[in-house]
């Protein structure tokens, strides 16, 4: 049965593939339901944004339907969670439309209706897959649908698949009948995927969701099929009865890759899917499951992204609400300083106006005053000469005094007439009506409104003090920081060294430009001070500088004086040069176990803050070290000097050449010493610490209370005295001879080699058989006891039982020609411990 | 040759013990004194063998010298056989002190009616060793030899006559040169005849001049006022020629003030168990 074949091709593969995916469904519906909180709340807060698409959508919605499909097409793999996203995308942005033509009212209608618009989605490939679904609920939805997707193109796919819904509901009761027939005629109708894809194409078009759900795999691959059988209906008569018998016989058993249907084993012999490639059914199933399987991963990891992308935009809108409230503040800022300076500006104005009129009208009165002045004067002396003339006229020159006195009045009237108009009348105006032409000077002004466009000017930033271990020998990392209300576009770090000389002009200040608040300058002197400050820039210009900060570059390298270092079991001292001119605040001691190289390479022990140039260091017997030194200062420690490796096994220690007779000749690194000739000793140059009687010179041995030993090789003919002395031993006595020197003295008499074990000048007599040529010298602080020992034959000579009252230092001397050669590093024997 | 048990002292955390047993070399009954350290109580110990000097009897060094600190401390059996067989009833056995009873001289005696008895060097290198071994946690292989003045002579010609069998040998003002001293001379022609030849045999000076064999680091302690180095009995200095002839290794200390008594010996004696346990315990 056909029928029964579609049916059961439901039940077996594509029901299974539908129940695994609405369990994905289920799984993802939650993670849904927790981002949508999120995204109405950053829909709330970026309303403004949403504003804006809305008008961009309005202006444009053609274009970006247009740019969408081309995403479709170039992204064939896209997944179903994208698709479904995109739907979200597109039903937002048509309901923004629906909102600007008035056909939703509420906005919380638009953030919601996402949500609920993806879920019709789901029910339509539901109503594919379970046939038995009901009529009236794809309506429900198509109206549903048709509110939101008012694009007439939609609502013909939604018939299609309507179509669809109609063949199978029919088709499920009867089991067997025509339509039946048809559609599986139409599942051996010969589509190829790429008709299939241009079927699609003309029937998906308005909201993209044919589009979505082809890319949605397996589910739609079904409805592509259907959509096929639909599409495929008129052809369905061209085939013939007989094959829709045989194919009833027996249930597919494979699939064909090409046309992605199940289909029997016989097809594949014989039928339309004899050239394409088929698999066995369940491994087809199994493949699908995979696939499924692989989409929901991909789905997951959207949401996670979109997820996160929905943070970073709550962050920035955040941002921009500092942003904005800043930028407010600053504006308002500036508008209250244009306003005062506007006001200042007119108060002035006015004044400097009602002052000017106040001089003009007290000039102008004041000379009409004059005027007035002027005016009387004239009068009165018009008066006069008139009174004169009358005088003159009337009386007939009589009265000799009366003329007298009348020509003198005359005179003098005209005196001052002629003073009068000598006087110059000004009759100039002293003012002028008009006002001058004060130009209100708004510069200012301007200058303020356009720095309201324009950033504001930094503030000084503030250099931060030196971190620890900022620094090497020869760079430092500088930090500061700046107010954050600043725009700062780059730094200009500014340093010099500091130096003695008082504010010495010669100091050259560099400056190094920096885009970060730090910057690593390079190229200083080692152990050496430098000032730094720093100014910020940015387009509107420069702020003051900072305070000035003082770093320091960490210190060189100390170097060990490899000579100089001793050793025995138990410790090891070691000195140096400190490397630097200045003086550094520390060293640091670093001890490496060489025989743990290998294993471990970090340090085994350190000893910080070594005040001096000298350590004694702690160590365990028979070991072998390597020893470095760092010079450490405010700035950090130095690097590690080059190391010095010491061997624990034996004493070892060094000639002090000071200490030695002009005669004396050291040699062999200091291994061997010798006296080539006995001459008068009176002309040589003595120095105070040289031996000047006693042919000798002492070794100097580390200052360690333990076990040292050391040996000496010696011709059995050469007369010479080796021991131990305190180092201030009397440099012009002879050694044993005082109570600061412990010895044995080899003296060779005619008949025999005498031995003198020698300290205050006094020995106990004591034989020795055999003359020893390889002295062992055991010198035990714990026992308070010299031991010499013929090595030669292991033989015990003699034990000095002696109160050393400070530390002793080997020593040597040579009674006439000869050489001795002194032995380091050896370990103490076993046996001559014993006595 | 059982033991019989004369004496025990519980001395250093060891014992000091005297026994009593039958020597077939010296026919008669014979003690000697032994001090097991404590460590002879869980483990095997080298021996020490002290020949004390003329007229001495085992008592005189367990008693007087004052060696047992040293020795427990170095883990050390200390055995000082008699001097010489006692109650032999020979014939003028106890006439002097320096000849007879308490002067056996460490010889083997060839001359009637002493080479029954008298066979102290047998006794002293081959019954006496036998029987320690025998009875006491010994090491066989690690042991040596030191005395005083007869036993100093005694130890060194033991030592010198079986090279390589005594690990070190040490002396407290040893009779070097017997044939050479009037002590000797009384003893050797008594023990061994008249022949001077056959003293050779006894005598360390002579013994020193044919040494071979394993090397020996020899202690000797001299008192400078020992009344018998300056009668001419103990004759350091020809051994010390000798040796020195000889290559044989002495270091020789005469010690300022000392004389021939145990004040002598107990003022050294931790130098000399110190020198035996240096090789011993090596």
């Amino acid at each position: 049965m056909e029928n029964d074949t579609v049916d059961e091709l439901d039940a077996i593969g594509l029901n299974d593939i539908y129940t695994a995916l609405a369990k994905a469904e289920d799984q993802l519906e939650p993670i849904e339901e927790e981002t949508e909180p999120e995204e109405e709340g950053s829909f709330g807060f970026y309303h403004t944004d949403l504003y804006d698409s809305q008008r961009r959508v309005g202006a444009f919605p053609e274009e970006e339907k247009e740019e969408q499909e081309q995403q479709h097409e170039a992204a064939q793999e896209l997944t179903s969670s994208g698709a479904e996203q995109i739907q979200t995308d597109i039903q937002n942005d048509v309901d923004e439309l629906a909102k600007l033509y008035g056909l939703s009212d509420d906005d919380k209608d638009s953030v919601v209706d996402p949500v609920i618009a993806v879920q019709p989605y789901k029910y339509t490939i539901t109503q594919h897959n379970v046939p038995s679904t009901e009529e009236p609920l794809p309506l429900t939805k198509q109206n549903k649908e048709s509110e939101i997707y008012p694009e007439d193109k939609h609502l013909g796919l939604q018939d299609e698949s309507l179509k669809i819904e109609h063949t199978k509901t029919t088709r499920q009761p009867d089991g067997k009948g025509i339509q039946p027939q048809d559609k599986e005629e139409g599942l051996e109708v010969e589509h190829s995927p790429g008709d299939v894809d241009e079927f699609l194409q003309q029937h998906t078009q308005p909201p993209q969701s044919g589009g979505d759900l082809v890319e949605m795999e397996n589910p739609t691959e079904c409805t592509n099929q259907e959509n096929n059988v639909q599409g495929s209906h008129s052809e369905e008569k061209q085939n013939s009865p007989a094959d829709v018998s045989k194919e009833t016989e027996e249930p597919p058993d494979i699939f064909c890759l090409q046309c992605k249907i199940p289909i029997r084993a016989f097809d594949k012999l014989f039928g339309l899917h004899k050239d394409h490639s088929v698999k066995e059914i369940s491994v087809a199933v199994e493949n699908i499951k995979e696939d499924v399987h692989k989409n929901m991963c991909k789905l997951e990891e959207q949401i996670a992204q979109m997820e996160n992308f929905a943070g970073h935009l709550e962050e920035i809108f955040i941002t921009i609400e500092e942003n904005f409230g800043r930028q407010e503040q600053n504006v308002e800022m500036h508008y209250t300083e244009v306003m005062d300076t506007i006001a200042s500006k007119h108060e002035e104005k006015l004044q400097v106006l009602a002052d000017e009129k106040k001089m003009k009208l007290e000039s102008l009165f004041e000379q009409l005053v004059e005027c007035g002045k002027s005016l009387d004067t004239s009068k009165e002396l018009m008066e006069t000469i008139q009174t004169l003339f009358k005088e003159n006229n009337k009386v007939e020159f009589v009265k000799l005094i009366c003329f007298q006195c009348g020509l003198i009045k005359l005179i003098l009237n005209i005196c001052r007439l002629h003073e009068y108009f000598n006087t110059d009348i000004n009759l100039n105006i002293s003012t002028n009506a008009e006002f001058e032409n004060n130009n209100l000077d708004f510069s200012d002004v301007e200058n303020l409104l356009d720095s309201i466009n324009t950033l504001p000017v930094p503030s000084a930033p503030v250099i931060n003090p030196q971190a620890p271990n900022s620094a090497t020998a020869v760079s430092l990392r500088v930090c500061w920081s700046l107010y954050s209300e600043d725009t700062v576009e780059h730094y200009h770090l500014f340093y010099k060294p500091v130096s003695d000389v008082a504010q010495g002009e010669d100091r050259q200040e560099f400056m190094i430009r920096s885009k970060e608040t730090y910057c690593t300058v390079t190229n200083l002197m080692p152990n050496t001070q430098y000032e730094f400050w720093v100014i910020a820039i940015n387009a509107s210009g420069e702020s003051p500088a900072s305070e000035n900060a003082v770093y320091v570059t960490a210190p060189s390298p100390p170097i060990i004086k490899t000579k100089e270092c001793l050793s025995c079991e138990d410790a090891a001292f070691i000195c140096w040069e400190s490397g630097n001119i200045n003086p550094v605040e520390s060293y640091t001691v670093e001890i490496q176990n060489a025989k743990n190289e290998k294993e471990d390479n970090s340090f085994s022990e350190c000893i910080v803050g070594i005040p001096i140039c000298e350590s004694l260091i702690l160590l365990k017997p028979n070991g072998m070290y390597h020893i470095s030194v760092k010079a450490v200062n405010v700035g950090g420690p130095s690097e590690s000097s080059k190391p010095v490796s010491i061997n624990t096994t034996g004493t070892y220690f060094y000639l002090n050449e000071e200490t030695s007779h002009p005669l004396l000749s050291i040699s062999d690194n200091g291994s061997t010493i010798s006296c080539e000739e006995e001459e008068s000793l009176e002309d040589l140059p003595y120095h105070c610490n040289n031996f000047s009687r006693c042919i000798a010179v002492l070794g100097n041995l580390i200052p360690f209370k333990g076990r040292h030993y050391w040996e000496v090789e010696v011709d059995e003919n050469t007369e010479y005295r080796v021991g131990v002395a305190y180092e201030d031993t009397n440099r012009s006595g002879m050694l044993g001879a005082n109570n600061s020197s412990w010895c044995l003295r080899h003296i060779c008499t005619r008949t025999r080699h005498r031995y003198e074990f020698l300290h205050c000048g006094v020995a106990p007599d004591i034989r020795i058989t055999i003359p020893p040529t390889r002295i062992g010298i055991l010198l035990d602080y714990d026992y308070d006891s010299l031991s010499f020992f013929n090595m030669n034959i292991n033989q015990h000579l003699y034990t000095f039982q002696c109160q050393f009252q400070h530390l002793v230092h080997p020593c040597f001397a040579l009674e006439k020609r000869g050489k001795l050669k002194i032995r380091n590093g050896i370990p103490v024997p076993h046996s001559p411990t014993v006595p | 040759m059982a033991l019989k048990q004369i004496s025990s002292n519980k001395c250093f955390e060891g014992y000091q013990k005297v026994f009593e047993h039958d020597s077939s070399e010296l026919k008669c009954k014979i003690r000697f004194g032994i001090y097991l350290p404590p460590k002879a109580e869980t483990s095997k110990c080298p021996v020490v063998y002290w020949l004390s000097g003329l007229t001495c009897t085992e008592q005189n060094f367990i008693t007087k010298a004052a060696f047992h600190q040293a020795a427990a401390e170095h883990g050390l059996i200390v055995v000082a056989p008699d001097t010489s067989p006692r109650g032999c009833n020979i014939d003028g056995e106890e006439d002097s002190w320096d000849f007879g009873t308490g002067a056996g001289f460490y010889v083997n005696a060839t001359e009637d009616p002493w080479k029954t008895n008298y066979r102290m060097y047998s006794y002293v290198v081959e019954e006496l060793p036998q029987l320690i071994n025998g009875n006491f946690p010994t090491d066989p292989d690690r042991i040596s030899i030191f005395g005083h003045s007869m036993g100093g002579h005694g130890a060194l010609i033991c030592a010198l006559k079986n090279p390589g069998k005594y690990k070190t040998v040490s002396a407290f003002a040893p009779i070097c040169n017997p044939i050479q001293c009037p002590w000797g001379q009384k003893a050797f022609s008594g023990y061994l005849g008249s022949d001077a030849t056959k003293w050779e045999a006894y005598d360390a000076t002579y013994l020193v001049k044919t040494y071979s064999g394993s090397q020996l680091d020899i202690l000797i302690d001299q008192g400078k006022d020992d009344q018998f180095l300056s009668a001419g009995q103990l004759l350091p200095d020809n051994f010390i020629a000798a040796c020195t002839e000889r290559k044989i290794p002495v270091v020789f200390r005469l010690q300022e003030g000392y004389d021939h008594s145990y004040f002598f010996i107990t003022t050294f004696i931790n130098d000399h168990i110190k020198h035996h346990a240096k090789y011993l315990n090596a």
